[in-house]
């Protein structure tokens, strides 16, 4: 067609700029041709009124024609009219809005059933509201249109515009972003868009500004759960925005990831249980999935299910309480897991076994988990094996090996009482030069040849080459060996294969460890035994090993009590049948570590003759051994000693044999490395000798580490990096290891922060010196368990003049107080007289007897008298606020304790502190705390003279994790010169977590025989920490945990009284202290006259 | 008609035993008592509960009794000469006059009674003041005349100063297990007596004795004394005392009559040495690991 018969045909088209035409004769030829004419005049009428609207539709009537082609396409005519249409109301709106339109038409229509094209434009529609901002909105919309349509129906695309409209009320650039997003989220939905995209309609009427972190985390979290799951999900997540939650995006992020911890298969477990959770507590919900894993690792899915049902049982009672249960943060939940697991923690038995292990070794023996010896990092790896390294005895976090808890607590003691027998029948006092009952020594012997080998040969090369350097070294390292060699390492130095002859040394002690324990402890037989039986399984097919290795393996079983069923190399029966017996004889007699090693030796010369080859199947039998017959030392074993001396016993070895690897591990017996458990005993030693001022040649970090490349102990190669670094870090680790038996000196530092979490988890004490306990939480009427930890310091020392200065001060109430103090001490020594029982009759009353006698009246038989014996035997604990609150000064700001405007960021917390105590340095007048330092020097000097046990206490701290508690002078320490000093630097600090400092003091208390005993308590207002008094309108939190600590000092005898300056304290005092004392200064300058009154009046 | 007496009594100086009591010597206990005897050197035995020291006293009288007898015999052919036991337990309540004696009221007049230690003296036998730093101060300086060359009692009330008959000895029992700054015996007491130390015996000799005492086997008895001995090791762990051979005695006598070991042990051992739960347990599995 001409250029020409097209401006004829077409003439309009010449008014509008070029691409309108050139789009238009480009499509006209691609229209189908079964359009009658009329219908093509049709179309171009509807594109040239669409560029005639406005000034800018021509854009619009360009991408029209440019579309058409491919639109009709996909539709018949009749819908391609209303497509047309539906484009032309668009373009009356909007051009541009009618551009984008068309231009996502093609991608759209493939997807997109005719009938429905009226609604999706009318969906744009909708969007576009005539201002520039919607007009961006919808136009995406339709740009997006075909990928959104790839994902869902147009019901559900439906849904989502409405989503999108609703969102556009309050935010267009959120809901343009959450249409982008829609890109990429809707894939991953899968099945359950409808879920997603209610949960997220009513995401907007209750809180619309999270919508897009909901598009962003739900991205994130949807691929974390099992597919199949995931409606379940979105439906929960959205019973939560219907029943007031907040933060939803951050708790689908939260829940999504506690579910990925878990195997997909409980996903549907947990998610119906929440369901039901739903009709009780939705807000429990979030909790209850957030703890889900770390339940599942203690308990089954029935036990579960159970632990459920209680707190289901809680929370109608108690939806705080049930809120707690499900958070775990609460005594009831952890006794109800603690109820229905099967498994054994370690934390829970720790103290009874603790003290089992001590009474069975008698020595100090410390219990503690195997990770605890990992990360220390000198030479155990395995996380999982129970060992011990001569003083402390390492067992699993938790047992979970069997289906009842009886059984698991049992293998628990097994174990331990395995590793305790290492220490109790002596594997660690092992003497190179003692003599062993059960065999002729064969030690020195060998080590005397082995000597002489090196001799000899040392002989031969200064023969050869007097060169200094080699006389040099052979001299460090002799007196390396001298100093520094255990008895266990001489032995082990013995064997070319040092591998080899630990295994068997491990093999041959453990079975006489166990035999040792059978007889010894008769009622744990039975489940040794079955424990014995069940490492059965665990044991490798002995046929798929080489010779050496298979007889190391079948010693191993022997000594596991397995007699039959075991297969042996034919051709090495004798030399087996000899081992046997020389194991035996170890096991069936009363012997020593050194027996053990004499057999070693034995075994292993034995061993070592037969080279480490792989055995034919049919060259294996089941063994029958005629047990009557003992063993004597063949004559061979002179041959072979003299192998072993000249370190030749390895050279026989044929070709091609394999090296000699390592047994696999008795589970229960664990990890025994007696070598580096002799080094570690005596490396201590030495500490002990140094720091006492003995001599001792200190073994440096290279004699360590080149110790240590010897050992066959340390697998290296489980260690990241070169061996010698590794040796390095072992040896530095040991040499710390060892130095930490040393007493401590107390060090001054005032404690980092570190920052815990409120909503955290439970705490471990860490440090030494450090205690836990738990916190009363009044909501949920529960404990929550080992919520706080004490840290327990010593007060620095300051200036011992502060004290007799006050004292000077004070010096006329000082006399007055002291005297009425000495008075209390006769008070306690009165006569009592008129008792019918007494010491002595009372002469006067007896004349009196007489003469009513004589009166005829009746006597009064009253007449005994005797010392009143009330003794004094009093414990008095003062417990001082030592907050930051007091340093206010005396005559300002008592109505600001109320107020606590900290900062909660640790870090601001301090800047903010500072700056307030800042202020107060400059200032020159008393504060509380003054006057608090002052009461407790005239306390000090009246409490001296009646000789009462008194400790003196401060504490602050700040959050939960950091209650410091600082000793003044200690229940049972005698008054001195420092205790005079650390009175001098009381010094106001953060806040006042009442809590834990009283169920410390309380806990000190309760260590002294004491027949009353006092908690004193001196504050300057009400309990306040991070996370205790500021949640809002909880302030009573802190008040209930305060008063439930002063119920359990008195539950134990320990009567409590609180002081207090806080004129506001009526308030919440009665509450606190319910039926024991308190009292309130009207003024502070009162305190230490008042103090000490009161004291009196308290003790009597 | 005469009334039936129901119940044996003794009259205080004719108190001993008629039968040899059983003691296993554990060192030269026997020796030094005799020597300190010979010279009437008073004796401290310091040792924890239930070790052994009251049998050792008992032991000890019946011996030196026997011996008096066997001498007093050639000489003299009289059956009345003896070495009377007085044991007196001390208590926080014991004065003076409970030791020495006071005034009682009869009718209208007033009549004196010796005390036990008074007694003791006049008799010339064995005073053994058990667990003596439980009495009160005042009461052990008392004894303080009687424990030198004096051996003389002051009666203060009556204006009287009593000698010692020849075979009187002072012995005292005391329990440094205890030990309080309250409870500790001056030095001027402590340096007027002979000490000798007791402890549990070791296991071997404890064995025999819990198999002598209770009547049970070997194998019971020494599973006992083991007992015994890992108990002991948790002293100072939670356990004020470790368990006493008595205790020891006492779970082997229940076993003998037929209680489960465990159980026995269970009744008669670990509820008797701690109230505390956690200790309690350990003890329970400790018991459970030597026990069948």
């Amino acid at each position: 067609m001409s250029e020409d018969s097209i401006n004829d045909k077409w003439p309009e088209l010449k008014k509008f700029p070029e691409s309108v035409e050139k789009n238009f004769i480009s499509s006209l030829s691609a229209m189908p041709d079964a359009l009658s004419e009329s219908q093509i005049r049709d179309w171009y009428q509807q594109g040239i009124s669409l560029a005639s609207q406005t000034v800018r539709s021509w854009e619009s009537a360009a991408h029209f024609f440019a579309v058409s082609p491919s639109v009709l396409k996909s539709m018949p005519y009749s819908y391609f009219e209303k497509w047309m249409e539906c484009g032309e109301k668009l373009c009356n709106e909007s051009p541009t809005l009618a551009s984008a339109y068309f231009e996502s038409s093609p991608g759209t229509m493939s997807q997109l059933r005719s009938r429905h094209i009226e609604e999706w434009a009318s969906l744009g529609d909708q969007l576009y509201k005539g201002t520039w901002k919607s007009s961006t909105l919808a136009c995406r919309f339709f740009v997006l249109s075909p990928i959104l349509l790839s994902q869902l129906s147009f019901n559900q695309l439906q849904t989502f515009s409405q989503f999108l409209d609703k969102l556009a009320h309050r935010s267009y650039d959120l809901a343009l972003e959450c249409l982008n997003l829609g890109e990429q989220i809707f894939p991953l939905v899968g099945e359950d868009k409808d879920a997603f995209l209610s949960l997220a309609t009513a995401l907007v009427e209750t809180g619309w500004r999270e919508v897009k972190s909901f598009f962003d985390s739900g991205a994130k979290a949807l691929p974390r759960i099992d597919p199949d799951e995931r409606i379940r999900f979105l439906q929960l997540a959205e019973n939560l925005v219907k029943n007031g939650g907040t933060n939803i995006p951050g708790t689908m992020l939260e829940i999504s990831q506690s579910l990925a911890e878990l195997d997909q298969e409980k996903h549907s477990v947990v998610l119906a249980l929440s369901e039901s959770l739903l009709e009780f507590e939705p807000l429990a919900m979030p909790d209850f999935i957030n703890s889900s894993p770390m339940i599942f690792e203690k308990l089954t899915t029935s036990q579960f299910g159970k632990w459920y049902e209680e707190g289901v049982n809680v929370i109608q009672n108690n939806p705080d309480a049930g809120i707690a249960y499900f958070k775990v943060e609460s005594a009831h939940s952890e006794n109800t897991i603690e109820m229905l697991s099967s498994g054994i923690e370690f934390d829970r038995i720790k103290t009874v076994m603790e003290m089992y292990c001590r009474g069975l070794a008698g020595a100090e023996i410390k219990l503690s988990s195997t990770e605890a010896l990992v990360e220390k990092n000198i030479g155990w790896v395995s996380k999982n094996s129970p060992t011990t390294e001569g003083s402390t005895v390492f067992v699993p976090t938790i047992v979970d090996r069997y289906p009842t808890k009886e059984e698991n607590f049992a293998w628990f003691k097994v174990v331990s009482t395995h590793q305790v027998a290492h220490l109790e029948f002596g594997s660690f006092i092992f003497d190179f030069n003692k003599k062993s009952a059960l065999f002729d020594d064969l030690r020195a012997i060998l080590e005397k040849k082995q000597l002489d080998a090196i001799e000899n040969s040392k002989k031969s090369n200064e023969i050869l080459d007097e060169s200094s350097s080699t006389t040099e070294f052979s001299e460090t390292s002799q007196n390396l060996e001298k100093a520094w060699i255990s008895d266990m390492q001489r032995f082990f130095n013995l064997f070319e294969d040092r591998q080899l002859s630990l295994d068997i040394f491990t093999v041959v002690e453990s079975a006489r460890l166990d035999a040792k324990v059978l007889v010894e402890y008769p009622g744990i037989k039975t489940f040794y035994l079955q424990v014995q039986n069940d490492s059965l399984d665990d044991r490798p097919d002995i046929k798929e090993l080489p010779a050496r290795e298979a007889i190391v393996e079948f010693m191993l079983r022997v000594s596991l009590q397995q007699y039959e069923g075991v297969s042996i190399p034919l051709k090495y029966k004798s030399e087996i049948q000899q081992i046997i017996q020389i194991m035996k004889r170890v096991t069936l007699h009363e012997s020593l570590v050194e027996d053990s090693a004499e057999a070693s030796i034995r075994i292993y010369a034995i061993i070592a003759s037969i080279p480490n080859e792989d055995i034919p199947e049919e060259d294996w039998e089941d063994p029958s051994f005629d047990d009557e017959e003992d063993y004597e030392d063949p004559d061979e074993m002179e041959q072979m000693l003299m192998d072993m001396g000249m370190g030749m016993e390895m050279e026989l070895r044929p070709e091609g044999e394999e090296d000699y690897e390592t047994m696999q591990e008795v589970e229960y017996r664990g990890d025994f490395k007696p070598e580096l458990s002799q080094l570690m005993n005596e490396m201590r030693m030495q500490q002990q000798d140094q720091s006492g001022g003995a001599q001792g040649d200190p073994l440096t970090q290279d004699q360590l580490k080149e110790l240590l490349e010897n050992s066959a102990e340390l697998d290296m190669q489980t260690v990241q990096g070169e061996i010698q670094e590794s040796s390095g870090v072992f040896a530095d680790n040991l040499i710390k290891e060892a130095g930490t038996n040393l007493p401590q000196s107390p060090d001054d530092n005032q404690g980092k922060y570190v920052h815990v979490d409120e909503d955290g988890g439970e705490l471990q004490p860490g440090e030494p010196e450090t205690f836990v306990y738990d916190e009363w939480d009044f909501r949920a009427e529960d404990y929550k368990p080992r919520w706080c930890i004490v840290k327990q310091k010593l007060m620095q020392e300051g200036d011992p003049a502060y004290f007799s200065s006050t004292l000077n001060e004070y010096s006329t109430l000082v006399t007055r107080i002291r005297r009425q103090f000495e008075m209390m001490v006769p008070e306690m020594l009165r006569k009592e007289r008129k008792l019918s029982d007494g010491e002595d009759i009372d002469i006067d009353d007896v004349i009196e007897n007489m003469v009513d006698i004589k009166a005829g009246s009746s006597p009064d038989e009253k007449f005994y008298w005797r010392r009143n014996k009330v003794q004094r035997d009093v414990a008095v604990a003062f417990l001082l606020d030592t907050s930051a609150s007091t340093a206010e000064a005396i005559d300002e700001g008592k109505g600001r304790q109320d107020e606590w405007d900290a900062p909660d960021d640790p870090v601001e917390y301090m800047v903010w502190l500072r700056t307030r105590r800042g202020q107060q340095m400059r200032r020159s007048y008393k504060r509380i705390i003054d006057v608090e330092k002052e009461s407790m020097v005239l306390l000090i000097n009246a409490l001296e003279a009646i000789g009462d046990v008194y400790g003196i206490y401060g504490f602050s701290g700040y959050g939960r994790e950091n209650v410091e508690y600082y000793t003044v002078k200690d229940l049972q320490e005698n008054f001195s010169d420092k205790v005079k000093r650390r009175i001098d630097r009381i010094a106001p600090l953060h806040a006042t977590r009442m809590g834990p400092a009283i169920r410390h003091t309380a806990h000190k208390l309760n260590q002294i025989d004491a027949r009353t005993k006092i908690l004193f308590l001196i504050s300057d207002g009400r309990p306040q920490d991070r996370g205790y008094s500021r949640e809002g309108v909880e302030k009573e939190y802190a008040v209930h945990d305060t008063k439930m600590a002063l119920d359990e000092a008195k539950k134990i005898g320990i009567n409590s009284f609180c002081l207090t300056v806080d004129k506001s304290g009526h308030d919440y005092l009665k509450t606190m202290t319910s039926d024991m004392g308190y009292e309130i200064l009207d003024d502070i300058n009162d305190l230490p006259e008042r103090l000490l009154v009161l004291y009196r009046r308290l003790t009597m | 008609m005469t009334t039936k007496t129901l119940y044996k009594s003794y009259i205080i100086e004719e108190y001993q035993l008629d039968e040899e009591p059983y003691y296993v010597p554990v060192g030269d206990e026997i020796e030094l008592f005799e020597a300190a005897y010979r010279e009437r050197l008073p004796l401290i035995f310091k040792g924890p509960t239930g070790c052994g020291k009251t049998r050792f006293v008992e032991y000890m009288s019946y011996k030196l009794g026997v011996e008096l007898r066997k001498n007093s015999k050639r000489t003299d052919d009289s059956d009345s000469v003896n070495l009377p036991l007085v044991t007196i337990a001390c208590h926080e309540d014991l004065t003076s006059s409970d030791l020495v004696g006071r005034y009682l009221l009869e009718g209208d007049q007033t009549v004196w009674i010796d005390g036990p230690l008074t007694r003791a003296v006049k008799a010339g036998g064995i005073c053994y003041l058990d667990e003596v730093v439980e009495a009160r101060k005042d009461t052990t300086v008392l004894i303080h005349p009687l424990t030198d060359h004096r051996r003389m009692l002051p009666v203060e009330k009556r204006g009287e100063l009593l000698e010692a008959a020849d075979g009187f000895l002072l012995v005292l029992s005391y329990n440094p297990g205890y030990q309080s700054a309250l409870k500790d015996l001056k030095h001027s007491t402590r340096q007027r007596f002979v000490s000798i130390e007791f402890d549990y015996p070791p296991l071997e000799i404890e064995a025999q004795i819990v198999q002598h005492e209770a009547g049970v086997d070997e194998k019971t008895a020494s599973q006992l004394a083991k007992l015994g001995e890992k108990i002991r090791n948790l002293k100072e762990h939670g356990l004020g005392e470790g368990a006493s051979t008595r205790l020891l005695i006492y779970a082997g006598k229940l076993i003998a009559s037929g209680i489960p070991p465990r159980r026995a042990c269970q009744v008669s051992v670990n509820w008797a040495v701690t109230d505390d739960h956690s200790v309690q347990q350990s003890i329970t599995e400790i018991i459970a690991s030597i026990f069948e």
